[in-house]
C-alpha cells in the first residue's frame, strides 16, 4: 500500500531524514517509533507532501506519489493528523464536519454523533472553540476529524500526546475496531500502541533502525531496550 | 437632544462605516494582506452606481447588487495574479504593500483619465427621500435608506460565513491553512473567492458612500482606506463581528464630534487608530496582541 525507500529530505538546508525505508500493507497497523527529534512528525510530512522529499522513492498501490500534490494525495485516499489536528479558532462541531468534505455519501450528522458517543466529552463542549480545549481534548477531535474522513491510508502523528491513561486506551480500542477497514501508520512514543501493531518501524536520527513486523520487533532484546530507554520507561 | 440625535445618526451612518470597514478585513483574512487600494475600490463602486444610474437608469439600491458579482470576479482573478508571487517572495508583506499601493496610485490615475477630477453626485431622488423621525428628531433618507440596504447585506454575509459550507472552509483556510489542505480543502481557490468577496464589500460600501460623502472623486480612495483601516485595528485586526460593532462605533463617535466639535470630526478615524494603539493595541475584541 505504501513504499518507502532511501527517501531523504529536512528543512531549507538542514537534513532531517537520512535514510528511511519502510513497507506497509494493505490495511496493516504499522506503528513508527522514535525518541523526541528522531525525524517521526518530518517523515509523516513528507509522505503526506507537506514538506518537499529531496531523494528517494514514495510509492502507494505501487504508483510513485512523489510528484502529487497535497490535494492529490487527498484525493488519492491519504489521510493525516497533524501534532496540532485541529483548526483552533472554530468549534469542535465545525472541526469535526471539516472531517467529511470528502465523504459526501455518508449522514454527516451519523458519523459525528459516532464521534460523541465515543468521546462524549467533546459533545458537551462541541459549541467550544477547539483552541480553548485542553491538550488532551483537542486531540480527540483530531483523531474524530481524521476517522470521519475516511481515508485508505491514515498517517497519525502521536495521537497519544497530551492524553490521560484511559483516554490513551479508548483510542486504541478505537483504532483496533477499524483493523481490517483502513491502512495505519502511527508515529507513537506510547508502547501501548504496540498492542495493536503489525509491524513496526524504529526512526533514530533521521535512519531507520528497525523495520518488520511486531514479532520479531519484541524479540529483538537490544532493540526494545535501546528504544524503552530513550523512551524513558 | 442634541446628544440622541448623535447617538441615533451615528448608529445608522455607522452602519455604513461597518460596511466601508468589512471588506478591508476579509482581504486581510483571505491573504493576510492590507489592501491598499481598498478606498479606490470603494470609489470604484461609487463610479459604478453613478453610471448605471445615469446609462442604465439602474437605482443605487439595484447597484449594490450588480457590483457584487462584477468586483468577485475582479478580486478573484487579482487574487491568482498576486498570490503566487507574493508566496515566492522573501518579504511578503513588504511586497504586498508595494503592490496594493501601486494598484491604488493606478486606479486613482486611471479614473481621473476616465471620469475627470470633478466630484459627480447621484440626484437626492435617485432613491427614497422621506426623512426618518424618531422621537420627534428627523434623519436624512440616506442615513437610513443605506442602512436598511447594508444591514440585511451584512446579515447575508455572516450567513454565507458562519452558516455555509464555503463559509466553513473560508474560516478554516484562515484558522490554518495546512490542516485546510490535508482536510482536502482547495485553500488557493477558497481565500481566491474570499478576497473577491472582500472586494466586492467594498464596491457596496461605494454604491453608498456617493450619497453618505455628498459624491464620488477619483482621489478620495487614500482617506476612506484610512479611515477603514482604523475601524479594523479598533475593532482587532481579523475578527469580523468586531469589524462591524466597531464600524457602528466609529459613527457615533464621528457624528458626536459632528455634533458637539465639528471642526475636529476628520479627525476621528486618526484619533481612534492612536487611541486604540496606546490603549488597547489588539483591539475591542482581540485576545492576543497582533502587529499589524
Ligand atoms: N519546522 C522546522 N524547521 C526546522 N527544523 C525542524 C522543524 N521541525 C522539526 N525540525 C527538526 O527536525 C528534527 C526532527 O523533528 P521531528 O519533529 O520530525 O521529530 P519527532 O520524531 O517528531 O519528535 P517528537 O517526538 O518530539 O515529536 C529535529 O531535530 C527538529 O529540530
Ligand atoms: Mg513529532
Amino acid at each position: 500500500m505504501l513504499e518507502v525507500s532511501r527517501l531523504t529530505s529536512g528543512y531549507g538546508s538542514m537534513q532531517v531524514l537520512w535514510d528511511i525505508n519502510l513497507h506497509v500493507k494493505e490495511n496493516e497497523i504499522q506503528i513508527v517509533l522514535g525518541a523526541n527529534g528522531s525525524g517521526k512528525s518530518t517523515f509523516l510530512k513528507v509522505v503526506m507532501g507537506l514538506l518537499p522529499q529531496w531523494s528517494g522513492e514514495l510509492k502507494m498501490n505501487g504508483a510513485d506519489i512523489t510528484p502529487l500534490t497535497v490535494a492529490d494525495r487527498v484525493r488519492g485516499g491519504l489521510g493525516y493528523m497533524s501534532e496540532q489536528g485541529i483548526f483552533p479558532s472554530l468549534s469542535v462541531e465545525e472541526n469535526l464536519k471539516l472531517g467529511s468534505l470528502r465523504t459526501q455519501n455518508k449522514s454527516v450528522a451519523d458519523q459525528i454523533d459516532h464521534v460523541y458517543q465515543r468521546f462524549p466529552e467533546l459533545k458537551e463542549r462541541r459549541r467550544a472553540t477547539a483552541g480553548g480545549l485542553s491538550g488532551g481534548q483537542r486531540k480527540l477531535v483530531g483523531i474524530g476529524r481524521a476517522l470521519i474522513a475516511e481515508p485508505k491510508v491514515l498517517l497519525m502523528d502521536e495521537p497519544s500526546s497530551g492524553l490521560s491513561p484511559r483516554y490513551v486506551s479508548e483510542v486504541i480500542d478505537r483504532l483496533a475496531e477499524l483493523r481490517g477497514g483502513i491502512t495505519l501508520v502511527i508515529a507513537e512514543q506510547n508502547i501501548s500502541f504496540l498492542t495493536i501493531a503489525d509491524t513496526v518501524t524504529v526512526i533514530e536520527g533521521g535512519l531507520t533502525r528497525f523495520t518488520g513486523h511486531i514479532d520479531d520487533f519484541t524479540e529483538d532484546e537490544s532493540l526494545k531496550e535501546a528504544f524503552f530507554g530513550i523512551a524513558g520507561h | 437632544m442634541l446628544f440622541e440625535y448623535a447617538i441615533i445618526g451615528g448608529i445608522l451612518l455607522g452602519i455604513f462605516y461597518a460596511l466601508l470597514a468589512v471588506g478591508l478585513n476579509v482581504v486581510y483574512g483571505a491573504q493576510k494582506i492590507i489592501n491598499l487600494a481598498h478606498g479606490d475600490i470603494i470609489m470604484l463602486g461609487g463610479y459604478g452606481a453613478w453610471e448605471l444610474y445615469y446609462t442604465y437608469h439602474i437605482s443605487p439600491i439595484l447597484s449594490t447588487i450588480i457590483v457584487i458579482p462584477i468586483t468577485v470576479v475582479l478580486g478573484y482573478g487579482l487574487n491568482r495574479l498576486i498570490a503566487p508571487r507574493l508566496l515566492k517572495s522573501a518579504d511578503p508583506e513588504m511586497l504586498s504593500l508595494i503592490l496594493f499601493f501601486g494598484l491604488s496610485e493606478v486606479i486613482e490615475a486611471l479614473a481621473s483619465l476616465v471620469f475627470g477630477n470633478a466630484a459627480r453626485a447621484l440626484p437626492v431622488n435617485s432613491i427614497p427621500t422621506s426623512r426618518l423621525v424618531l422621537f420627534g428628531q428627523g434623519y436624512s433618507a440616506t442615513w437610513w435608506v443605506s442602512a436598511s440596504v447594508i444591514l440585511p447585506l451584512l446579515g447575508i454575509f455572516l450567513v454565507f460565513l458562519n452558516r455555509t459550507s464555503i463559509g466553513l472552509q473560508v474560516r478554516a483556510v484562515i484558522s490554518d491553512a495546512v490542516e485546510a489542505a490535508v482536510a482536502g480543502i482547495n485553500a488557493k481557490r477558497i481565500s481566491g473567492i474570499y478576497f473577491g468577496i472582500g472586494f466586492a464589500l467594498a464596491a457596496c460600501a461605494g454604491v453608498w458612500g456617493v450619497f453618505i460623502y455628498g459624491g464620488v472623486s477619483p482621489t478620495e480612495g487614500p482617506a476612506i482606506t484610512v479611515t477603514a483601516f482604523a475601524i479594523i485595528v479598533f475593532g482587532s485586526l481579523g475578527n469580523t463581528v468586531g469589524t462591524i460593532v466597531a464600524g457602528v462605533i466609529f459613527g457615533i463617535f464621528y457624528q458626536l464630534a459632528q455634533v458637539y466639535i465639528p471642526s475636529w470630526s476628520n479627525l476621528v478615524p486618526y484619533v481612534l487608530v492612536i487611541a486604540t494603539m496606546l490603549v488597547r493595541p489588539q483591539g475591542l475584541f482581540g485576545r492576543r496582541q497582533r502587529i499589524a
